[in-house]
């Protein structure tokens, strides 16, 4: 028990240093770049559009990992600064996010009808006018579940900065075990506590989805 | 860095040889996981539709229990935990067996089948109960309207879900390089270390799966084109 205290007391601040700050410091970067990127990718224009799909494209097919050693290692170079894990591991995930958020941001768009934004302009209303008050908030409810879910599977991937040494929880698990040498506790511990919050999370992401869904179909039938 | 660029590191010995190794090792993973993780999230996606509330039940905990845990965290409760179970005769000859690939394979194949049992689930869905209860008016048994109505259908409709998902496994691979497998972010990070030909080292990693990606992209579309049902689905556009 007192095992069991100890530990959770080295954890868990390692929790919200690391994982926690990385997770919301990475969606509060990625957010409005993907606002962005997801304009640009529904712009007609090819030069606009072509680069951002590009990125979006390379970036969903490597694995996070390879993205932080790019930015750990190379990252260096370019800037000229002696490198830190924990803002490699954070530009790394930034840049991962972004290339997500966009495409959530994009379909979410998407799926306001074409009809929304001509009822809109035939009522008089500008072109901008009809995007903030017409199409952003029926696509922003559309799109919230998919987002929150994203940041979850963030929250998981923030673990992958333990390769490049960064102490999260992870690392200070493993640091633990080869002192200790107890890993059913301490993996059962990390484990449990990703489980607890992860689903906790994903229930609220469901619920929203849920009602969201209800609304859509109560929206269909009016 | 100092370096010049050198990028006939990357096949002269002794690095050409382990990054073959390494892309045979990175797929071995990724296929052994993904037929794995196909059949126990199709088996898993079914039983939430089973009849029976026990076995709904267990499917829905192993949903719940296995996306809720980052990969990484379950790859190493598995590495290091499962061992521990065993005594430790047998635990040595578990390591020695190349236990960390099993572990590796074990994780990422649990992860994958609780997403793909949702999207197997999902697919259930858009199966009309039409279509089932036409299957069964025609003389077909339960099963085999399952296996010839039901099943192709659903394979169908969940068919770009599942791709992601393989190329989603394809990048999870990358994590056995954490308990020592040698695949290709392994020997990456170690010609990387090894030579400060960091570019190089970073660059062959970033080939190897775009291309992978890409390759399996490809694939799954012209699959989806074969097999496509109009009137069923709506073509996307990526």
């Amino acid at each position: 028990m007192q095992h069991l205290a100890a530990d959770l007391a080295a954890l868990l601040p390692a929790l919200l240093v690391y994982n926690v700050r990385m997770t919301l410091s990475a969606i509060a970067i990625a957010l409005p770049i993907a606002c962005v990127f997801a304009a640009a990718r529904l712009s007609p224009s090819r030069l606009i559009h072509a680069p951002t799909t590009a990125y979006v494209n390379l970036l969903r097919s490597l694995p996070l990992v390879m993205i932080m050693f790019w930015t750990y290692t190379v990252g260096p170079m370019i800037t000229g600064r002696p490198n830190s894990a924990y803002v490699s591991a954070l530009a790394a995930l930034a840049a991962f996010e972004v290339a997500y958020f966009t495409e959530i941001i994009r379909a979410g768009l998407q799926s306001v009808g074409i009809g929304q934004r001509n009822a809109g302009l035939a009522s008089g209303l500008t072109a901008p006018q009809v995007t903030a008050r017409i199409i952003l908030p029926q696509a922003v409810r559309r799109m919230a579940p998919s987002l929150l879910t994203q940041g979850l599977i963030a929250f998981q991937d923030s673990t992958i900065a333990s390769i490049i040494s960064v102490p999260d929880i992870l690392q200070t698990t493993n640091v633990i075990n080869a002192r200790e040498q107890d890993p059913i506790l301490l993996y059962s511990l990390l484990a449990g506590v990703y489980f607890v919050i992860c689903y906790a999370l994903s229930q609220a992401a469901r619920r929203l989805e849920r009602r969201r869904n209800r609304r859509l179909s109560l929206a269909a039938t009016a | 860095m100092p370096n010049a660029l050198d990028w006939s590191i990357l096949w002269r010995p002794p690095y050409g040889e382990q990054v073959a190794d390494a892309i045979l090792l990175t797929f071995q993973i990724a296929a052994l996981s993904w037929v794995l993780a196909m059949l126990l999230g199709t088996l898993v996606g079914l039983a939430r539709e089973s009849p029976l509330a026990p076995v709904r039940a267990l499917a829905g905990a192993h949903v719940e229990l296995f996306r809720n845990i980052p990969v990484l965290v379950q790859l190493f409760f598995i590495y290091y935990v499962l061992p521990r179970l065993l005594p430790p005769a047998l635990r040595r000859e578990l390591f020695d067996l190349g236990w960390e690939m099993v572990a590796a394979v074990l994780a990422l194949s649990l992860y994958s089948s609780a997403k793909i049992a949702e999207h197997v689930r999902a697919g259930l869905n858009t199966v009309s109960r039409q279509v089932k209860q036409g299957a069964l008016a025609t003389g077909l048994t339960w099963w085999q309207a399952q296996r010839h109505v039901v099943l192709p259908l659903l394979l169908r409709v969940i068919a770009p879900s599942l791709t992601s998902e393989f190329v989603t496994i394809f990048k999870g691979s990358s994590l056995a390089m954490t308990v020592g497998v040698t695949e290709t972010a392994y020997v990456t990070q170690e010609i990387g270390s090894d030579t400060f030909h960091w570019i190089e080292a970073n660059s062959l990693g970033t080939l190897v799966y775009l291309t992978c990606a890409w390759v399996i992209a490809a694939a799954m579309s012209l699959i989806e084109r074969w097999t496509f049902v109009p009137g069923l689905m709506r073509r996307e556009r990526g």
